[in-house]
C-alpha cells in the first residue's frame, strides 16, 4: 500500500471544505451536505484501510518540504504511528457519524455551505494535529481548530450571545496557544528541530529544569484547547453552537487535542516529575470542579459540557500518572459516548420543541423510547456503570493513580473517586429529569429525522463495547490497546486490592445513582438555592475572571486610553498643535506683504552673518 | 597698490551700506532699485580692489559679469515697475501687499 | 599722488551716493548717482582696471541710469512742474556742483598719477589683451551663460512690459 495515500486522509476533508467554501452557496442543500459527508467518510475508509501502516514504529511520509532554511526544516509530513492511527480512526469515524447527523440536523438551515465547509475544515485541522510529524505542522492544525471552533460556535452569529461565545472560545484557547507557541520555539532552540520523533528521542539530553518549564508550557497549551483549569470557561459557553458542532468539539476534535498533544510528547513530559504532578493535579481538580458544576446545571447541553470537562480532567490525570494507554482508552470511550450523548441531546431538544432547560422537559420516555434507550446507554457509560466502556477506562486511570503510591497521588485518586460518585449522580439526574416524571415542556416537539436517529446506534454499540479494547487482566482481557500503543502494561496490584478498589468504585456509582433516584425520580420542582446558583455559574468562574483579570485589564486599558493615549499623546500632540496655532498667529503677522519689511529681514540676516564673522575673527 | 586693501574695502562697505539704507528706507520702487544698483557697485569696487591686490584679472572679469547681470536685472525690474504702476497707478511699495498673511 | 586721489574720489563717491539716496525727486537721485558712478569709474581706473572703468561709464552711468530716467519720465514720477515752478534755488544745486567739482579735480589729479607711472613706478594694470584672453578663454562658458541671461531678460522685460489688453488678446487668439 502506498504510504502516500495517508495524505488523502486530511486532504479529503480539506478538499470538501474548500469546494463548499468556493461553490457551496450555489449548490443544492443535499449536495453540500452529501459532499462533506462523503469527504469525511472517505477519510474514515482510508484510515481503516491504511491501519496496518501504523503498527510498530509506524510510518513516516513526507509530501514536500514546507519551510527550509539553514538548520531549520519543517515538512508537510505525516507520522502514522500507533497513537496517531488510533486517534485518526476515532476522529474520522466519529466525525463521519456526526456529519451524517448534521446532514439531518441542519436540513432546514439557511447557510449549509458555510456550516459544512467549516465542519470539514475542522476535521481537516484536527487531522493535521493528529498526523503531523513535526510540531510546526501540528501547530498549524492547532490554530486551524481554534479558528474553525470560533466560526462554528458563533455559527448563528445574528444572536450576539452566540457570537460572543465564539469569540470567548477563540480568545481563551488563544491564551493556551501562546504557551504552546513559546514551548514550540523553546524546543526548537533546545534541539534545533521541530520533528516530534527526534525531539522525543533526544529528551534525555535536556536540563531537568528546562524540561519542567517545557512541560508546564505544553500543559498550558493543552489546558487551553482541552478546557482545563484555569482556561476552562469557554467550553460551557461553546454550547451556543449547533448541536453537531458541540458533539464534534466535545467528542472527536478540539478538546481531545490537548490530551493528544501531551500523549504525543509523552517521552518529554514524563521526564519531569514536577510537570507530571502538575498535569495530574490540573486534571483531578478540573474533574472535580466540572463535576460539581454539572450538578446544578439546567441546560441539557451545559450538563454535558461540564461532564466533558470533567472527563478530560480524568484523561489529564491519566497522563499525569504516566499511563498514555489509560488516557487514550478513556479518550476513545469518551469520544463515543459523548458524541452519542450530544447527538442524543440534539434529538431530545427536537422532541422537547426546542427547549434547552431540563427542568422544563420530562416524560420524554413515552414520547420516544428509541431516543430514551440510546441516551440511556450514553448516560450509563458516562456514569461509569460496570462493564460499559466508560467504567473500564475510568477504572484503569484510577487504579494507576492509586498504584502510583505516595500521598499526593493518593489524594488525587481520592478526588477521582469522589468525582466518579458525582458523575454518577448528575448523569442520572439528567436522565431522570429529561425522560421521567411529567411532561413540563411548553412547545410541541417533533420526532428527530431518521438520519439523526440512525447515527446513534453505532455509537451506542461502540460506547458499550469499547471496554473490550483494553480489558484488564482481572476480567480476563489482554489490554490490547496498551499492546498496540507499545506502552508498558499497568502495574499489577494485588488482586485483592484491585477488587477492593473496584468495589469502592461501585459503591460510589451506586450511591450517586441512588441519591439521584430518590431525589429526581419524580420532579422536585424548581430549585433555586444559593449554592445551586454558585454551581450553576461554574463557581462564579466568569465573575472571578472578571475580578482578577478583566477589571485590572480594563483599568490598565482605561489608563492607557485616558492617561496614555488621550492625556499624554493626544495632549502633547494637541498641545503642540495649539501652540503652533497660537504662535503661528503671531508669526503670520510677519508675513504682512510689505516688501520693505521683507527686505529688512534680509538686512537683519546680513547683520547676523557679519556679526558672526566678526565674532569668529575676534576670537 | 596705491592704498591698502582695507581702505578699498572700507569704501565699498560704506557704499554698500548706503545702498542698503536706501533699499530699506525708501518706499519708492525706483529708489529701492537705485539702492540695489549702489550695492552692486559697491561689490564691483570690492572685486576690482581685490583684483588689484592680488594682481589677478579674474576680479575684473567678475565685474563685467556683474554688469551684464545688472543690466538684465534692471531691464526686468523696470519692466515690472511699469507693469505694477499700470496695475495700481503708483510705485509705492506699500500698495503692493497682496501676499499679506 | 594716486593715494590722495583715491581718498578724494572715495569721498566724492560717498557724498554723491548719500545725496542720491536722500533725494525726494527720483530724477535728482539718478543724476547724483551718475555723479557717483563717474567717481567710481575713476577709482576703478586707479585700481588698475581701465576697461572696467570705461564700461562703468558706458553701461552704468550711460545705459542703465538713462533707462532709469526714461522710466521715471514715462511714468511721470517726478514732481509736477508746479512744484518746481520757481526753478531750482542755488543751494539746491550746490551739492551737485561741489561733487562735480570734486570729480573734475580728481580727474585732473589722475593725470598726475599717470605721470607718476611714466616716471617708471611699476604699477599693475590689466591690459585689454589680458582681459580679452581671460574673458573669452577661461570664462567663455560664463560669457555664453550671461548672454543667454541677457536674452531671457530682454524677452521677459518685453513680456512684462506689454499692456495687459494686448496680452489678453494674444492669449485668446492662441486659444
Amino acid at each position: 500500500m502506498n504510504p502516500l495515500l495517508l495524505f488523502l486522509i486530511p486532504i479529503l476533508p480539506l478538499f470538501g471544505g474548500v469546494i463548499n467554501v468556493c461553490f457551496g452557496s450555489r449548490l443544492p442543500h443535499r449536495l453540500v451536505s452529501g459532499l462533506s459527508v462523503a469527504a469525511v467518510s472517505g477519510s474514515f475508509l482510508l484510515a481503516t484501510l491504511l491501519w496496518p501502516l501504523g503498527s510498530g514504529e509506524g510510518t513516516r511520509v513526507v509530501l514536500f518540504s514546507w519551510l527550509k532554511s539553514a538548520g531549520f526544516q519543517a515538512d508537510v509530513g505525516i507520522l502514522f504511528d500507533p497513537l496517531a492511527a488510533v486517534m485518526t480512526l476515532m476522529v474520522t469515524g466519529v466525525a463521519t457519524l456526526i456529519h451524517l447527523y448534521a446532514a439531518g440536523y441542519m436540513a432546514e438551515d439557511e447557510s449549509p455551505a458555510r456550516f459544512f465547509a467549516l465542519l470539514n475544515l475542522f476535521v481537516f485541522a484536527m487531522l493535521c494535529i493528529v498526523l503531523a510529524d513535526n510540531l510546526l505542522f501540528l501547530f498549524l492544525g492547532w490554530e486551524g481548530v481554534g479558528f474553525c471552533s470560533y466560526g462554528l460556535i458563533g455559527f448563528w452569529y445574528r444572536n450576539s450571545k452566540n457570537a460572543s461565545a465564539g469569540r470567548k472560545a477563540f480568545i481563551v484557547t488563544r491564551i493556551g496557544d501562546l504557551f504552546f507557541a513559546i514551548a514550540l520555539l523553546w524546543l526548537f532552540s533546545a534541539f534545533g528541530t521541530v520533528m516530534i520523533e527526534q525531539i522525543n528521542a533526544r529528551v534525555a539530553e535536556l536540563d531537568p529544569l528546562l524540561l519542567t518549564g517545557l512541560t508546564l508550557l505544553l500543559l498550558g497549551g493543552a489546558c487551553g484547547k482541552s478546557a482545563q483549569l484555569p482556561l476552562m470557561s469557554w467550553l460551557p459557553d461553546a454550547m451556543a453552537g449547533p448541536t453537531p458542532v458541540s458533539a464534534l468539539i466535545h467528542a472527536a476534535t478540539m478538546v481531545t487535542a490537548g490530551v493528544y498533544l501531551l500523549c504525543r510528547m509523552f517521552p518529554l513530559v514524563s521526564l519531569s516529575p514536577t510537570g507530571m504532578a502538575a498535569i495530574a493535579l490540573v486534571g483531578a481538580l478540573t474533574a472535580l470542579y466540572a463535576a460539581s458544576c454539572a450538578l446544578a446545571q439546567r441546560e441539557i447541553k451545559r450538563v454535558l459540557a461540564y461532564s466533558t470537562m470533567s472527563q478530560i480532567g480524568y484523561m489529564f490525570l491519566a497522563v499525569g500518572v504516566g499511563t498514555v494507554s489509560g488516557a487514550m482508552f478513556h479518550l476513545l470511550t469518551h469520544a463515543f459516548f459523548k458524541a452519542l450523548l450530544f447527538m442524543g441531546a440534539g434529538c431530545v431538544i427536537h422532541l422537547a420543541g426546542g427547549e434547552n432547560d431540563i427542568y422544563r422537559m420530562g416524560g420524554l420516555k413515552e414520547k420516544s423510547p428509541q431516543v430514551f434507550w440510546l441516551f440511556l446507554v450514553g448516560i450509563l457509560c458516562l456514569a461509569g456503570t460496570p462493564l460499559t466502556g466508560g467504567f473500564f477506562s475510568k477504572d484503569a486511570i484510577l487504579l494507576t493513580a492509586f498504584a502510583a503510591g505516595d500521598g499526593f497521588y493518593a489524594t488525587l485518586w481520592g478526588i477521582g473517586v469522589l468525582t466518579a460518585g458525582l458523575t454518577s449522580f448528575y448523569s442520572f439526574r439528567l436522565l431522570y429529569l429529561v425522560f421521567f416524571g411529567t411532561a413540563r415542556q411548553a412547545g410541541q416537539g417533533h420526532a428527530p429525522s431518521p438520519l439523526m436517529l440512525w447515527t446513534l446506534p453505532p455509537l451506542a454499540l461502540l460506547g458499550l463495547c469499547t471496554g473490550l479494547l483494553n480489558l484488564p487482566h482481572l476480567f480476563g482481557g489482554h489490554e490490547w490497546l496498551t499492546l498496540w500503543l507499545g506502552q508498558p502494561m499497568a502495574e499489577m496490584l494485588p488482586v485483592g486490592t484491585e477488587i477492593g478498589l473496584l468495589f469502592l468504585m461501585l459503591i460510589f456509582f451506586v450511591g450517586g445513582w441512588v441519591i439521584a433516584h430518590v431525589r429526581y425520580r419524580t420532579f422536585p420542582g424548581d430549585e433555586q438555592a444559593g449554592w445551586r446558583s454558585f454551581l450553576l455559574s461554574g463557581w462564579q468562574a466568569d465573575r472571578v475572571y472578571e475580578l482578577i483579570l478583566l477589571r485590572p485589564y480594563r483599568a490598565i486599558c482605561r489608563f492607557c486610553w485616558q492617561g496614555g493615549d488621550k492625556a499624554l499623546i493626544d495632549g502633547v500632540m494637541e498641545g503642540l498643535a495649539r501652540l503652533c496655532l497660537h504662535w503661528g498667529d503671531y508669526v503670520r503677522r510677519l508675513s504682512n506683504g510689505q516688501v520693505a519689511f521683507y527686505l529688512q529681514g534680509f538686512a537683519w540676516g546680513l547683520l547676523l552673518i557679519v556679526g558672526w564673522f566678526l565674532l569668529a575673527s575676534v576670537k | 597698490m596705491i592704498v591698502p586693501l582695507e581702505h578699498v574695502l572700507y569704501l565699498s562697505a560704506i557704499l554698500f551700506l548706503l545702498g542698503l539704507g536706501c533699499v530699506l528706507a525708501r518706499r519708492n520702487l525706483i529708489m529701492i532699485l537705485i539702492g540695489v544698483e549702489i550695492m552692486l557697485n559697491a561689490v564691483g569696487l570690492t572685486l576690482v580692489g581685490a583684483s588689484a591686490f592680488w594682481q589677478q584679472i579674474d576680479g575684473q572679469i567678475m565685474v563685467v559679469f556683474l554688469m551684464a547681470m545688472t543690466s538684465a536685472e534692471v531691464s526686468i525690474s523696470l519692466a515690472m515697475v511699469v507693469y505694477l504702476n499700470r496695475r495700481k497707478g503708483t510705485v509705492d511699495v506699500r500698495a503692493f501687499d497682496e501676499l499679506r498673511g | 599722488m594716486a593715494t590722495v586721489l583715491f581718498y578724494l574720489l572715495g569721498l566724492v563717491t560717498v557724498i554723491a551716493t548719500l545725496l542720491a539716496i536722500t533725494r525726494r525727486n527720483p530724477v535728482h537721485a539718478v543724476i547724483y548717482l551718475v555723479n557717483s558712478f563717474f567717481a567710481l569709474a575713476l577709482l576703478f581706473y586707479l585700481l588698475g582696471a581701465p576697461l572696467v572703468a570705461a564700461w562703468e561709464v558706458i553701461i552704468y552711468a550711460g545705459a542703465i541710469m538713462v533707462l532709469f530716467l526714461f522710466i521715471i519720465m514715462m511714468l511721470e514720477l517726478a514732481p509736477t512742474p508746479e512744484a518746481d515752478r520757481m526753478g531750482p534755488t542755488w543751494w539746491q544745486w550746490l551739492p551737485v556742483l561741489l561733487l562735480a567739482l570734486a570729480l573734475v579735480g580728481c580727474t585732473l589729479m589722475l593725470i598726475g598719477v599717470d605721470a607718476g607711472v611714466a616716471q617708471g613706478v611699476p604699477r599693475w594694470y590689466a591690459t585689454p589683451r589680458d582681459f580679452g584672453f581671460a574673458l573669452f578663454g577661461k570664462y567663455a562658458l560664463a560669457v555664453e551663460v550671461v548672454s543667454f541671461q541677457l536674452l531671457f531678460a530682454a524677452v521677459g522685460a518685453f513680456y512684462v512690459g506689454k499692456p495687459e489688453r494686448k496680452r489678453r488678446q494674444k492669449k485668446e487668439e492662441g486659444a
